[in-house]
Formats: C-alpha cells, structure tokens, sequence
C-alpha cells in the first residue's frame, strides 16, 4: 500500500506533463460538427454564464451578472443572457469568453463569473458544514462528536497530528486555520469541480496563483532569522561559493509557490482534459462499440480523480506546512531545500 | 514488498513519513530548471544589452547556472538527518 500510494505520487505530480499532448491529439483530429478540442477548454475554461447541459435545441444554462467598469463611461450592470450568442449590449461583447468593449477602449471586467460563483457557493457550503462542525464542539467540548462533527474530525486530526505539529513544530497552533482552510478549500472545490456541471475552480491558475501567494506571504512574514541565515549565509557551504548560492536560495523562494501554484492547477485540470477526452471519443468515432470502453476508462478516470482531489489537497497542505516550518524553525541542523521535516521530530514528539 | 517482512513493529505512520520525504525533494527538480533557465536567460539578456559578437556571457552563466544547481541538488540529497 505504502509503494502504491508512493508510486501514485510521483505519478500523479507529474501527470499533467504526460498528458499534456491528449488536448492537442483531441484537436487535431475533429470533425466538421464535432470539435472536441474547443468543447474540452470550453469546459475547463471560465465563462460569463453557467451553462449544465443541453438537450437537441435547448440549452439549460444559467446567466450570471456581469459588472464592468470602463473608466469615463462608469460602471455597467446586466445579465450575461443580453451576450449570448455574440450579442452587443451597452458597447459590450464577448470575444472568446472575454468581455470587450465595441470602441476597443479599456474594460474592466468584475462579473460573476461560473468560477466566482462557484467559489461562493462552495464558501457557503464550507461555512455550513464548518459552523455545525464548530458549534458541536462548542455543546460538547471534548466528548465524543455526533454527527457531521464525527466525519471531519479525524481529517481534521489528521492535518493537526500529520501534518502540522510534523511540519512546523511547537509553533504549530497559530497555523492551524490556514493550513484547515487549505485543505477543505482546496478538497471541497476539487470535489465540486468533479460534479456534473461544475466549474473547474482549483484548476484555474488564478485560483491556485491566489492559493500560493497567501502561502508565500504567510512564510516570509513568518520567518525568523535563522531563515535568512541560511539563505544569505548557507552554513556549509564555503564562503567562495556563496555568490552563486544566494541567488539560487533566492530563486527558491520563488519556485516554492510556483510548484504548489502549476502542481494543482495541472494536476486538476489534466484529469478534466482526459475524462473530458474519453468521453469525445464516442461522438468522434460515432460508434456503439465504442461507448463502453471510454465510459469504462472516463469513469475510471474519474474514481482516480477522487483520490486526486484528496491527495492533492493533502500535498499542497503538507508543502505549505514544510514551507512554513522551514521559516519558523529554532535550530540550524535541518536545512533541506524545502526546510523543516524529520531532524526536527524529536524535540516534539508526544 | 521485500523490506517491510524483517520488521516485527511497523512504525505507527510511516506511510505519511514516506509521502512526506518525496514532497520534500519533489521541488528540487523545478529548482534545478528555475535555476539554469533564469540564469541562461539572464546571459542572453546581457549579450544583447551589450551586443557581442560570441556569446559569452549566455555561455558563461549557463555553466554557472548548471553548476548551481547541481551543486545545490548534491548538497540537498547528500545532508541526511
């Protein structure tokens, strides 16, 4: 289990590089009706409306708001239907799910997007499951947890006990809520994102950008002056050599986020492109015999894709805690490229 | 699994420990490219600003790059707790 899980790991960090090529196979080969390719990024893209599904001549689709400021003309708000279909509405359009204005001037565009109003919805969804999980806790204090409460608890141990008292240390409390947030977060939409018609909100680079930043932010304001130390004076290495280092501890600094930021936008959008690419398969071949084996794979796909969703909320949690305990740690002897980690156990194991 | 038989005791989490050594060094390698990549681009930058004939400076920060980062890769494996 433990070789499986490992195996799984290194295979699914880097998934998204191997599969990668499949959108570009799917565009190649469409058709004069069917474009698979442009239905694939049509699905993993955002868009100014949330459309579910259509059935021959209908389309069952939700228009949200769409806000735009254009500077000296104001601010305009309207529903998304008055676009639809290539329309102009105020001066506005939408050119490839982008909103332009007609006089080619500046626009900037504050609309309710599907992936804001994804994000909403699942931010109501976590502050209901979360506010019952807490005012359990509030009746019952440490007793035994009845129900939602009994479900998230142990997950809830698991990022304590696991991940942040291992990662960070005895300093782990005061990023707790974070690294909690994080991980439902990132679970939670991952999730939603495999439901049908659900936005791909986590596999949106803006979203994970976002994601990372905050991680960024939190370990530089955090970090403490061994930090530094080993930055600008890496103990071990000779003092000929520290011009070169610097600027590699300094790049990174940077590539820490970057990873955490393309790793889950990859690894979320990939498995949307493949799942996607599966299921393209039967109308491009247009053949019965072939509509049970990419269901078969496609449904396969996307029962891995539960574990992914987990897994990959669990290793942008435990990354961000490494980062983390690599700032606020006491002790010179466990330098690693990502700091913090096992030297570190001893002095707080319980 | 061949090395898990001898052990009469399994470490209690051991499962977590392993994920947690691999996502340690898993940025290593977008270090490594980060490195040479800026560091080549840098050497590019400069022979252009200063519009030499050979390129030695993209040639000169491109070993030094490489040589960075593979420095930086050997000291990270080779510190073992």
């Amino acid at each position: 289990m433990k070789r499986l899980l490992l195996a799984l790991f290194c295979f699914l960090s880097f998934s998204a590089f191997a599969n990668e090529p499949t959108a570009t196979t799917a565009e190649a080969t469409d058709t004069e009706e069917f474009n698979p390719g442009e239905m694939i990024l049509h699905h993993i893209g955002d868009s100014h409306e949330w459309h579910w599904f259509s059935t021959g001549n209908n389309h069952f689709t939700t228009y949200l708001p769409v806000i735009a400021f254009r500077p000296g003309h104001g601010l305009s708000t309207f529903s998304s239907r008055q676009l639809a279909e290539g329309k102009v509405y105020d001066g506005l359009k939408l050119e490839h799910e982008h909103l332009v204005s007609e006089d080619g001037s500046k626009v900037y565009d504050f609309s309710i997007t599907k992936n804001v109003a994804s994000l909403m919805l699942s931010a109501t969804l976590l502050l209901v499951v979360f506010i019952a999980v807490a005012r359990g806790y509030a009746k019952r204090g440490t007793g035994a947890p009845r129900g939602i409460q009994s479900f998230f608890e142990p997950i809830i141990i698991f990022v304590r006990d696991e991940v942040a008292k291992k990662s960070i240390g005895p300093k782990y409390e005061r990023y707790m809520p974070y690294l909690l947030t994080v991980f439902f977060f990132i679970w939670f939409n991952n999730l939603m994102g495999l439901m049908p018609g659900g936005a791909n909100l986590t596999g949106n680079i803006a979203v994970t950008m976002t994601l990372a930043l905050l991680t960024l932010l939190i370990t530089l304001f955090s970090s403490n002056k061994n930090y530094w130390a080993h930055i600008f004076a890496t103990p071990g290495v000779p003092k000929a050599l520290l011009p070169i280092m610097i600027p590699v501890e300094l790049i990174g600094i940077v590539v820490k986020p970057f990873s955490l930021m393309v790793r889950l936008f990859a690894n979320i959008t990939a498995g949307h492109i493949v799942t996607l690419s599966f299921i393209s398969l039967i109308f491009i071949f247009r053949n019965l015999g072939v509509a049970p084996v990419s269901l078969a794979f496609g449904l396969f796909i996307n029962m891995l894709e539960l574990l992914v969703a987990i897994l990959q909320a669990y290793i942008f949690t435990l990354l961000t805690a490494m980062y983390i305990g690599g700032a606020v740690e006491d002790h010179h002897d466990a330098d690693y490229q990502m700091g913090g980690g096992d030297g570190a156990e001893p002095a707080h194991a319980h | 699994m061949p090395d898990s038989a001898p052990t009469p005791r399994p470490k209690p989490d051991s499962s977590p420990d392993r994920l947690r050594a691999v996502a340690r060094y898993s940025g290593i390698g977008a270090q490594m490219a980060a490195t040479i990549g800026l560091s080549t681009w840098a050497g590019y930058w400069l022979d252009k600003h200063y519009q030499t004939q050979t390129p030695w400076f993209t040639l000169a920060l491109m070993l030094l790059g490489l040589f960075a980062a593979l420095y930086n890769v050997i000291r990270a494996v080779t510190k073992e707790p």
